[in-house]
């Protein structure tokens, strides 16, 4: 029953008797929480195909009786690990493909080693990638190969596409993809070019180290981190909670160092210059264009997204060149989009039916 | 249960959630500024160099003490993860040949399902 305000009295002892309850639990959990290792991340079987340098090939273990046709190589962002889409059994993205019947493959990264300073843009765009392409190709036995691109993987791969667009690439896949790189307004600001300068920071660092970068995410809600420590000591209690929240922050403080040269041109070329939304973007002078890239496309973007914002990738479905291309706009933010339970339920379904069609 | 609107913890978490935006918001608002741009980079650009003198003077103590700086264990672990990744390649091309030349062992090439998966509306079967 209601008391006059809206308060059910009859509730308050069961409610007091479960705060006490949760309290104690804190404390308990609170101890196991330091003295405890989280979950284990980026499980799912795997060999490794290739490696060079700060670049990995991972081919995934098929988990289905029969796969698609067509392999599936997912191109990771190169700030963060790949195991975003691989972290644990029932919220891991590959462990869902696979058992869907994809042969999926992971373009993943590793911190660049000091030497690997000077690796360019078009050691990426016209190197790494096309080489773990044509090793899918001899490893699958299979000429299509359709492309995932998560954040700037995403650019990596549109770049990747459009400068080879008479294939082998099938389908392409982005998941929150900016090209217009005005619109992604504080990096913007903090890499304002009358202020920043990228080559004394470049010339001096060699490889910019990942505390900048991470730095610079955390600048974009700037309390959300106390927040979220706050969030975790009252939930702590709530297993579920803690380990989601283990495997989130675990991924995004382990964030990569960036080859400085390769930050240079992202800098001068993405930020500064906007090149990618102009159409005057060149890779190891080849002409990169949005719109010859031609194949089957889709492109994910997060209603809540903090890091690119819409704006900055709205118009990637209005320039790339396809006939057959979506835009699906689906709740959650950055990464939540991809990973964790909102995942499983939004996007993960609908990839599976979009990719499935066109990989036979 | 309790009314959300009357439970103080529930309260306490919308306090705190809407604290969050608030600062957020604000926040987001000063680092727009081109001012906020400056000072900032004025003191990054100090800090790196900083950062920079102060990696090679620790390198200079730490070769003085004989002890590897973080890093080369750094670079250490890179390189093992290379090796690692040159015996999977190595591995992996020996499964091929061992395909190729229809000797079975135990190769996950070999082992692969068929690619003949057809989407569930068009075979109207489900994985």
């Amino acid at each position: 029953m209601n008391a006059p305000t809206g308060l059910d009295l009859a509730s308050i002892p069961e409610r007091i008797q479960s705060e006490v309850q949760r309290a104690i639990q804190r404390s308990i959990k609170g101890v196991e929480y330091f003295s405890t290792s989280g979950p284990t991340l980026g499980a799912t079987p795997k060999d490794v195909l290739h490696s060079r340098g700060t670049m990995s090939l991972y081919h995934y273990r098929p988990m289905s009786d029969e796969i698609y046709r067509v392999p599936v190589l997912i191109v990771m962002a190169t700030t963060n690990r790949g195991y975003i889409l691989d972290l644990v059994p029932g919220q891991s993205f590959i462990e869902f493909l696979l058992k869907r019947g994809y042969d999926v493959y992971m373009l993943d990264w590793s911190a660049p080693r000091p030497e690997e300073k000077s690796l360019r843009m078009e050691d990426y765009v016209l190197g790494f990638i096309p080489d773990c392409v044509r090793r899918v190709q001899q490893d699958s036995g299979e000429q299509d190969v359709s492309v995932i691109g998560y954040c700037f993987g995403g650019v990596l791969s549109l770049l990747y596409g459009s400068i080879f667009p008479d294939g082998p690439m099938k389908n392409l896949i982005c998941f929150t993809t900016p090209i217009d790189f005005r619109e992604m307004k504080l990096f913007s600001n903090f890499s304002d070019r009358r202020y920043f300068d990228v080559d004394r920071l470049v010339d001096s660092v060699g490889n910019v180290p990942p505390e900048m970068i991470l730095s610079s995410f955390e600048m974009l809600r700037p309390a959300s981190r106390t927040v979220s420590q706050i969030q975790l000591w009252e939930n702590i209690w709530n297993d579920e909670f803690v380990k989601s929240y283990r495997m989130f922050d675990r991924w995004a403080t382990d964030t990569l160092p960036l080859a400085g040269e390769y930050f240079r041109t992202i800098t001068k070329d993405l930020m500064w210059d906007n090149k990618l939304f102009n159409d005057t973007m060149s890779v190891g002078g080849r002409a990169a264009k949005l719109e010859n890239i031609k194949v089957p496309f889709l492109h994910a973007v997060a209603e809540h997204d903090h890091i690119v914002p819409y704006d900055a990738a709205k118009h990637l479905i209005v320039k790339i060149g396809s006939e057959d291309k979506e835009e699906v706009m689906l709740k959650g933010g950055h990464v939540s989009l991809v990973a964790g339970a909102n995942a499983v339920k939004r996007l993960w379904p609908k990839l599976d039916s979009w990719l499935g069609k066109r990989s036979t | 249960m309790t009314d959300k609107i009357n439970d103080p913890v529930a309260m306490w978490q919308k306090m705190v959630g809407e604290m969050e935006k608030g600062f957020n918001s604000f926040a987001n608002q000063a680092m727009a500024s081109p001012e906020f741009s400056q000072a900032m980079n004025r003191a990054g650009g100090v800090a790196a160099g900083a950062q920079k003198q102060l990696g090679e003077l620790m390198e200079k103590y730490l070769v003085s003490m004989n002890l590897p700086s973080r890093e080369q264990v750094t670079g250490l672990a890179e390189r093992l993860q290379a090796i690692e990744g040159q015996i999977g390649e190595i591995k992996s091309m020996l499964s091929q040949m061992a395909a190729g030349s229809d000797v079975s062992q135990g190769s996950d090439t070999a082992l692969r399902p068929p690619r003949t998966k057809r989407p569930p509306s068009e075979g109207g079967e489900e994985t």
